[in-house]
């Protein structure tokens, strides 16, 4: 899977060859990294746009502006997929992994501290 | 007596001293050739065959004609060590000495190989030298050489312990103390000046130990007595020949197993007392010159030619050593404020008051300074920033405005 990958000092876009598990999971990445930039002026206008002190006309707008950001840029499009299956359903949030995959290694004794229930 | 005798040329540890002894012994054991073969199991192959030999067997044998050829060996073996040599020629020199001293013709065979060691027959050394010579029985163990000489350095070393209390020219009280020893001997006389020849040989070793002149320490170990090994373990021959129940023959190769143990027997590695070999200063100023703190030059240096020469990772060491460079792993030990050192010498107040920022470029009045005012209060809360992080949203803001003049105007705002 070769996918461009941005360069963040020079905004040039070069041609990286490496493997992820899909297509999906590179777009997630990609999601990701963008999300990462935007943060910051994402949050400012959020700020501007969510209060009740400031004019509506400037509200209004700060709306059009964010929504003139790429679309990427937003967090919400970030979907937790499984590091290794690319998995977006049943994905445990701290092991990145979906249920499939924890329970392959963890019954193969691959993850410390991890012992099947009884009680 | 003579088994004691055996049992120090033995536990000499020199392979041609052990060849001698081969020679000395009747031919009629298998085990010599073996034991003269293999090297590790010599000396304790010798031992055995001390143990279980008849002393009255080496009345019988000559060595005249047994040196020359074992000389020829000895040149051939390719186990020689410089100090064997020095030792073998010495001991070779002493042959003539020995055998002018009429009184020990019976030991002729034995005594010309060790030249002029004596052997401990009273235990009237016992109460003297009681350590001496349990550290030289430990000692004589031992398979190397230097452990030899180490071992017997330490005997002298003790020696001085005890030597410590004598002056110059023998203590008054060792004297009395000897004589008083001596008396209980039947040859009184002949007791007591043996005895204060050996007190005087010790203190001359240890003297010359002191001076750290080590050379002619084989004229000094010649001299030395040596005692009897208090408890024998394991008398058993290395070599012995085994018989399986269907009557094939094998012998246990021990290998190097045996001896191993034996010097873990020892007990303390490092002497207690110093050698004085080497003097402490030398050794460290000529490392620390050398390796003198890398200079940035040299880093950089260092950090292309890794960049140059190596690009794929061999192992998966190396790889996630370049995944911690890139940032992809986190180092360890971990450290939750990585990228954060600097932020520990920022002081407090500089996250807090943040107003002093709202001075210029903002209203005074009216809802955008309201609004500015919740944002300073939301940023001095925030642990997460560092301060640089902070005045970039507050600049941030300040631009928006100013570009959103207009606006604001139109919508009645006060912009003073």
């Amino acid at each position: 899977v070769a996918y461009f990958a941005l360069g963040s000092c020079w905004n040039a876009v070069a041609q990286v060859r490496s493997y992820y598990v899909d297509w999906r999971m590179l777009r997630d990445v990609k999601r990701r990294q963008m999300a990462f930039e935007y943060a910051h002026e994402r949050i400012r206008i959020n700020a501007l746009r969510k209060n009740t002190i400031l004019p509506k006309e400037l509200q209004e707008i700060a709306d059009k502006e964010i929504a003139a950001l790429p679309r990427d840029s937003c967090p919400v499009r970030i979907r937790n997929r499984c590091v290794l299956t690319s998995r977006p359903r049943g994905v445990k949030r701290k092991w990145r992994l979906s249920r499939i995959v924890f329970r392959h290694l963890a019954d193969h004794n691959q993850m410390s501290g991890i012992l099947r229930a009884r009680w | 007596m003579y088994r004691i005798l055996s049992r120090a040329v033995c536990t000499a540890r020199n392979h041609h001293l052990c060849v001698y002894e081969c020679y000395v012994l009747p031919v009629k054991y298998d085990d010599v050739l073996r034991a003269f073969t293999g090297a590790n199991t010599l000396s304790t192959c010798i031992i055995r065959q001390c143990e279980k030999k008849d002393v009255s067997d080496q009345n019988e044998t000559t060595t005249k004609d047994v040196k020359p050829e074992v000389e020829a060996k000895a040149n051939d073996g390719g186990e020689t060590q410089q100090q064997g040599d020095g030792k073998v020629e010495q001991v070779l020199s002493k042959p003539s000495q020995v055998k002018s001293d009429g009184a020990k013709s019976g030991k002729e065979g034995l005594l010309d190989l060790l030249g002029a060691m004596k052997v401990e027959v009273t235990n009237k050394r016992k109460l003297k030298n009681l350590k001496t010579k349990q550290s030289f029985e430990t000692s004589a163990q031992y398979k190397s050489k230097p452990a030899a000489m180490e071992s017997t350095i330490s005997m002298f070393q003790k020696a001085t312990v005890q030597a410590s209390a004598k002056s110059d020219a023998l203590d008054p009280d060792i004297v009395a103390a000897a004589s008083a020893a001596a008396a209980t001997l039947p040859n009184q006389s002949q007791a007591e000046s043996e005895l204060l020849k050996q007190l005087r040989q010790r203190k001359a070793l240890t003297e010359a130990q002191k001076k750290g002149d080590i050379n002619n320490l084989g004229d000094l170990i010649a001299d030395m007595k040596v005692g009897k090994k208090p408890a024998r373990q394991n008398a058993w021959p290395a070599d012995q020949i085994r018989f399986d129940d269907d009557g094939q023959g094998y012998t246990h190769d021990r290998g190097i197993t045996g001896e191993l143990a034996n010097i873990r027997k020892r007990r303390n590695v490092f002497p207690t007392k110093r050698l004085n070999i080497f003097s402490p200063t030398t050794d460290q100023q000529g490392g620390e010159s050398a390796l003198a703190k890398p200079t940035l030059w040299d880093m950089d240096f260092a950090n292309e030619l890794s960049l140059s020469a190596n690009q794929m990772p061999r192992n998966g060491f190396e790889e996630m050593i370049q995944w911690t460079k890139e940032g992809k792993l986190w180092q360890y030990p971990i450290n939750n404020e990585i990228g954060l050192e600097d932020e520990a010498s920022v002081p407090f107040h500089e996250h807090v008051f943040l107003e002093k920022h709202l001075e210029e470029g903002f209203p005074r009045q009216g809802p955008v300074r309201h609004f500015m005012e919740l944002v300073v209060a939301g940023l001095s809360r925030n642990p997460y920033l560092t301060v640089q992080q902070k005045k970039e949203h507050i600049s941030w803001f300040r631009d928006y405005f100013h570009q959103k003049k207009d606006v604001l105007s139109e919508a009645d705002v006060d912009l003073s």
